[in-house]
């Protein structure tokens, strides 16, 4: 099985489109994965992460948070995702790894940075809290099959090596137990 | 007249709230649960100054600039008005204070406590304080008699008291009321009102009546009711004049009775219905604030009928105008100015004399405004005596007076920097332009001014300490402009930082003349000005060096620099009624040393002052209003200005404003930042540039036609400045104005193809005029096509026409007109592309056998010029079904050869093809093509008037003889054109011309055995015959045939996958049906443009 890096999960976030207010002027870019600019001098841009974030370490732009980067927005977030039992829909796919790569790099363009750093952690953690929960019982009821919606990209990433290995173990000390012609070779 | 109710707005959160009127009414003042008062400068206020006076303020009331509010924390506080400043605690009670009142001359308070006590004390110094003890409750409301002999009070007891406040006795008391056992759960707050000046009624709210208890008997001698109210009266208030109450009520009743007749003269609903807890009168009458439990302000306005209040509506407007000035005057130096001015209007001569007076110490004062009282004007004069009249009550035998009804002078605005936020803020924007942003901080520990360049290549950011206090700035890519006024000691000074110098020296001061304050200042290329208290605008080199003087008509408003240009805006005169009255001055600077616009009126939205102006980055004067338009300096219409944007337009709520910051001509990008709820934004968070479209008021633009006439005149007032650059000597970018000329070329197309459709042949011709030479070539084959022979022939009289235009026009070196100067900087600019084109002819040329095809493609893209990005592809697959008849051409070809007869032109046949096959090409190689190709040579100017290169055509056109043979050839030609214009509508997607079709293709294969066949047809039926065969072939087939056409040309980019099957299917439908229906054909063949959206 082909296991995926969280920094794997970061490289497709970097694909996640941000505002930028250059400080520089620059016509059109014309790449493979689409077309860029123009770059204006104080007029806010979409652009790729990459971008924005190799822009701001050469100190060539201001990022814009998106919108969801708010205090108050991610409380709302955070009250919300505590009281469901279910995984709530959050605003961004990557919201984790956008967090993350913002406030490391672009954090004096993101108010109340420090903030907004721990309610995601909060989110996340409340997330991920719960998807053990779901898998706990998801295991120790024997389901077949769960449905878990609304789960990003990295959370998935989180528990997938765990959770698969155990459940083959699991299969494996089963099989064992109750040793059956069919179950052989069904792994190999 | 009935009153008018105003829009709610949200002062407070929800609670609680009180609000009462300043004294002269200028203000209104309200106090909440979140205890804040804020001071409103009118409803209108967007940037309310709020003050903080503790937990939860529930009462407030305010005289002779003292504000005394009764707390959540048992006190009764003083606070100074308008600035806010605490200055110390009146009384405490035990538990909070419900209602506060001051007497009639403001020299004490009552103020009515929880603790069942009422409290009496001294203002100036909280001493000589009685008490009044004997309510068994929580009281509820306090009020003096205006004679300050007695006070009135209600508790949650039930009871409505009636004190002596010299021997703080009761003197009577009713049980009226139902009990309670707090103010919270009390049913009505029962504020009593007291009868102005005679103080001859006590006016009590009781359940849904509101009481009128005489005076020294203190018998009931009414009850006002209304069938209107449902609730219990909460709130009384008496009018200034005494002669009217008003009550608010719970949910949110508000009803006013004329007290004489006892007869209900207004009812208004709260628009929510929520409970009114505040009510108070304007001074003078006429108007009612009011708040709700839910925190809202609202106003009625022109309550009463105006005989009393006769100059009321115009005090009404006034005192609006100036509450929507807010921003621009300051607010500091309140309690110097503010007196009166709702009533007492400044005349242009004060004006005059504040400014030559010296300038006092501090900016605000020495402001546009004269706040002299004793300086009464004939005007104020009269005012005056009509608000004493206004004062008094009816019983008084009105004095004959003279009462000043003409139109009211408006305050004239003052000067600012363009891209400024008010200068009483702490944290401000100095400036924000297209350069960058200068940043002001002035708070306890910093003054300072922080500069940002958009672009850091022009400039690293700076940080300055502002030890001079500059309160004006402008920037440019070389220089900072920095500019204080001066104080008693310091002369008001100019400070620039010449960043761009090349020598070590970056940076100089200039201190003014004594007495001359800079009011405005700013930047071009090269040099700096500043527009002084004096009236003089200095212009200074940008290293320094004093240059040219010169006097203003009239006080600065505002000043911009842009290159060579100067454009000051100035008070040419006293506007009234709101309006402002401008004046502005464009100059020439450096080179060419001239005034532009020689002091005209700046036009005005209606009430509205300059908010922004400045320059487009390309150099075009343009401001904006406090209503949100921009309007932009049209220099080929004798200089004036047209509305090219309403901001307004753009926000979602009434009180958001966009906030300009630069003007770009090219792209067209209004760059702005929205501001909710206010006018200018805050310095942090920082905020965000939007772009607004710009957009014509022009009429019905919701229509196709008004879009395209809208976008045709954008088009070319957006273009404008390059004639402007062209003749000031600036370089242009040929392209972005070729760029523009084609789009404007296309817009007319289309409007002309519209006009067809709509049959408006008069119009078309209209149109047409405004088209270059080589469009109406285009045209003329257009109308043509579709068989407005009239009209061909008129078209054909205005080429003509241009074209004569034309050849004088490049005889005569001077420009005589903006469009023929356009015209012939066309030509020239398009002479580099001659050669181009040349070349790109030869790759067209085509074997004889498909010129006449060719020329129906040409016709097609004749059609197609009015839907830019259409497929031009599509031929190969209407040119699959089309048999090109050279018959066909006759009946459009005849008006030509009228006009061609007529003409002197010479044909040269290997001309014309050129021509068309650039037509071919692109529209505006096309366009340049014939353009130049007439540059080349005169004789081939007439062109497209000429016949056709063959032999056969001509000789067609001879056979023509009836009418009824031309009428069948035409049908003939125009069923056919109809599935090859419909053919030209269902292909959507854009793809480039190339020389070969796949029905060329075909031919060029099976060319021979179509011969063998038919051995004895020309040239032109054989096309005819190959055409019905290709026909016949499966839509497969000819797709095929279709990509092999493609695959030749190979390098056609950007195709896009096409559903060429169904295409082929649509048009063979769609030709049944027209051959069906000939009569229609005209209409559905138009269906093919562009301004059919599908």
């Amino acid at each position: 099985m082909v296991q995926m890096d969280p920094s794997e999960v970061e490289f497709l976030a970097e694909k996640e489109m941000v505002t930028i207010i250059p400080n520089f002027s620059l016509d059109k870019m014309y790449l493979i994965g689409g077309d860029l600019g123009p770059f204006n001098p104080g007029l806010p841009v979409n652009v790729p992460l990459w971008l924005a974030l190799n822009l701001k370490q050469r100190q060539k732009c201001r990022i814009v948070p998106p919108e969801w980067m708010d205090v108050e927005k991610l409380e709302e977030i955070r009250e919300q995702e505590r009281k469901e039992e279910t995984f709530t829909p959050i605003p961004n796919p990557h919201y984790m790894e956008l967090t993350k790569l913002l406030l490391n790099h672009a954090s004096d363009n993101i108010p109340k940075a420090d903030e907004i750093r721990t309610l995601v952690k909060d989110i996340w953690d409340t997330r991920v809290a719960k998807l053990r929960l779901s898998a706990d019982s998801f295991i120790s009821q024997l389901e077949a099959h769960a449905k878990l919606d609304n789960l990003t990209l990295m959370e998935i990433n989180t528990t997938r090596t765990f959770l698969l290995d155990s459940l083959n173990s699991m299969y494996k000390l089963r099989a064992s137990l109750q040793p059956q012609p069919a179950a052989k070779g069904h792994h190999y | 007249m009935p009153a008018e109710r105003k829009l709610m707005r949200y002062g407070h959160s929800e609670g609680h709230t009180d609000v009462c009127f300043e004294d002269t009414g200028r203000y209104i003042v309200t106090c909440g649960s979140d205890g804040d008062v804020r001071i409103w400068e009118g409803l209108d206020d967007d940037d309310p100054k709020s003050i903080n006076v503790g937990e939860r303020a529930y009462s407030l009331a305010l005289k002779d600039g003292k504000l005394v509010t009764a707390l959540s924390n048992n006190t009764v506080q003083l606070h100074t008005f308008p600035e806010g400043d605490p200055d110390g605690i009146l009384t405490r009670f035990t538990t909070s204070a419900n209602h506060v009142t001051f007497n009639s001359n403001g020299s004490q308070i009552a103020a009515a406590s929880g603790d069942f006590m009422i409290k009496i004390v001294e203002v100036s110094d909280s001493s000589h304080q009685k008490t009044l003890r004997g309510h068994q409750a929580p009281v509820l409301s306090v009020a003096f008699d205006p004679k300050d002999e007695f006070l009135a009070s209600a508790s949650c007891d039930g009871s409505v008291a009636v004190w002596n406040i010299e021997d703080q006795v009761q003197v009577i008391s009713w049980n009226v009321l139902q009990k309670s056992n707090d103010v919270s759960n009390s049913k009505s707050l029962c504020r009593l009102s007291w009868q102005p000046i005679s103080g001859k009624l006590l006016a009590v709210p009781v359940d849904r009546l509101v009481q009128l208890y005489e005076r020294a008997s203190w018998s009931l001698v009414s009850s006002l009711s209304d069938d209107f109210i449902t609730q219990a009266v909460n709130v009384v208030a008496w009018s200034p004049c005494g002669k009217y109450l008003a009550a608010g009520s719970v949910g949110g009743f508000l009803t006013v009775w004329d007290v004489e007749t006892e007869q209900c003269i207004e009812r208004e609903k709260h628009e929510r219905g929520y409970t009114v807890c505040g009510i108070c009168w304007h001074p003078s009458g006429g108007q009612i604030a009011y708040t709700d439990t839910e925190g809202c302000l609202g106003l009625l306005d022109n309550v009463t009928d105006s005989s009393l209040f006769a100059s009321k509506k115009d005090k009404v407007v006034a005192a609006k105008k100036e509450s929507k000035y807010e921003d621009l005057f300051d607010e500091d130096d309140d309690g110097h100015f503010m007196d009166d001015l709702s009533v007492k209007p400044t005349s242009g001569t004060d004006d005059d004399d504040d400014d030559i007076m010296p300038s006092a110490a501090r900016r605000q004062k020495s402001g546009t405004f004269d706040d002299d009282d004793d300086d009464d004007t004939p005007i104020d004069a009269a005012l005056k005596m009509d608000k004493d009249v206004v004062g008094l009550p009816p019983a008084v035998p009105a004095v004959p007076q003279q009462i000043y009804e003409g139109p009211m002078p408006t305050r004239p605005q003052k000067p600012f920097q363009p891209g400024s936020t008010p200068t009483h803020l702490i944290h401000r924007f100095m400036v924000w332009n297209s350069v960058g942003i200068v940043r002001g901080y002035n708070d306890e520990q910093d003054n300072a001014i922080d500069v940002e360049f958009h672009d850091t290549s022009i400039h690293h950011a700076m940080h300055l300490t502002n030890s001079l206090g500059h309160i004006l700035a402008d920037l440019s890519r070389e220089a900072v402009l920095l500019a204080c006024e001066g104080t008693d000691e310091l002369a008001s000074k100019l400070q620039c930082l010449h960043f761009s110098s090349w020598d070590t020296n970056k940076e100089w001061i200039v201190d003014l003349p004594k007495d001359e304050d800079v009011q405005a200042v700013c930047l071009g290329q090269g040099w700096g000005a500043a527009a002084t208290s004096a009236r003089l605008i200095r212009i200074f080199s940008i290293g320094g060096v004093q240059k040219e003087i010169f006097s203003l008509p009239g006080p600065i408003v505002c000043m911009a620099g842009h290159g060579e240009q100067l454009f000051i805006v100035f008070h040419r005169g006293t506007g009234f009624d709101g309006d402002q009255s401008l004046g502005v001055q464009l100059f020439q600077l450096v080179q060419k040393r001239m005034q532009v616009i020689c002091g005209e009126p700046l036009p005005l939205s209606c009430k509205s002052y300059l908010s922004w102006m400045g320059f487009t980055a390309e150099g075009t004067p343009c401001y904006v209003d406090s209503d949100g338009v921009l309007r932009m300096l049209n220099r080929c219409l004798g200089n004036t200005w047209t509305p090219v944007c309403n901001t307004q337009e753009n926000c979602k709520g009434k009180s958001d404003h966009y906030w300009v910051v630069g003007v770009h001509e090219i792209p067209q990008q209004l760059r702005c930042i929205p501001c909710k709820g206010s006018r200018f934004p805050p310095t942090l968070p920082r905020p965000a540039v939007v772009i607004l479209p710009f957009k014509l008021p022009l009429c019905q633009t919701a229509t196709e036609k008004g879009s395209l006439e809208e976008q045709y005149w954008r088009s070319l007032l957006f273009h404008n400045h390059f004639d402007f650059q062209l003749s000031s000597g600036y370089e242009i970018d040929e392209e972005q104005r070729c760029k523009g000329q084609k789009e404007q070329q296309e817009l007319l197309m289309k409007m002309f193809a519209l006009s067809c459709k709509l049959e408006r042949e008069f119009r078309c011709v209209e149109l047409a005029e405004l088209m270059t030479q080589n469009v109406v070539t285009l045209a003329i084959r257009y109308a043509s096509r579709s068989h407005r022979m009239a009209l061909a022939q008129r078209l054909g009289d205005l080429a003509l026409e241009k074209t004569v235009a034309e050849q004088e026009d490049s005889e005569h070196t001077g420009y005589p007109g903006t469009w023929k100067k356009t015209r012939c900087n066309q030509s020239e600019s398009e002479c580099e592309e001659v050669q181009q084109l040349g070349s790109y002819r030869e790759q067209e040329v085509m074997q004889e056998g498909c010129l006449e095809e060719q020329d129906e493609q040409e016709q097609m893209n004749i059609q197609e010029i009015g839907k830019p990005g259409l497929n031009l592809f599509n031929k190969d697959i209407s040119h699959d079904t089309l048999s090109p008849k050279p018959s066909s051409k006759d009946g459009r070809v005849n008006p030509f050869k009228v006009s061609s007869s007529k003409a002197p032109a010479t044909f040269v046949p290997s001309r014309m093809t050129n021509i068309l096959d650039s037509m071919t090409a692109s529209c505006k190689r096309s366009s340049s093509g014939v353009f130049s190709g007439g540059k080349a040579g005169k004789d081939a100017i007439l062109k497209p008037l000429a016949p056709r290169p063959k032999s056969k055509t001509q000789t067609t056109l001879l056979k023509i003889s009836g009418p009824k043979a031309r009428k069948k050839e035409m049908e003939k030609e125009s069923t056919e054109e109809e599935g090859h214009a419909s053919q030209g509508a269902s292909a959507q997607h854009s793809v480039n011309i190339k020389p070969k079709t796949g029905f060329q293709l075909w031919l060029e294969e099976n060319r021979s055995s179509l011969l063998a066949e038919n051995p004895d047809l020309e040239e032109t039926d054989i096309i005819k015959e190959a055409m019905g065969h290709f026909r016949t072939l499966t839509a497969e087939d000819r797709l095929s045939w279709a990509e092999r056409a493609k695959g030749q040309t190979g390098e056609v980019p950007d195709v896009k996958k096409r559903a060429r099957v169904e295409d082929n299917d649509d048009f063979r439908n769609d030709k049944e049906s027209n051959t069906k229906k000939k009569k229609t054909i005209d209409t559905s063949k138009l269906s093919a443009f562009a301004f059919n959206k599908n």
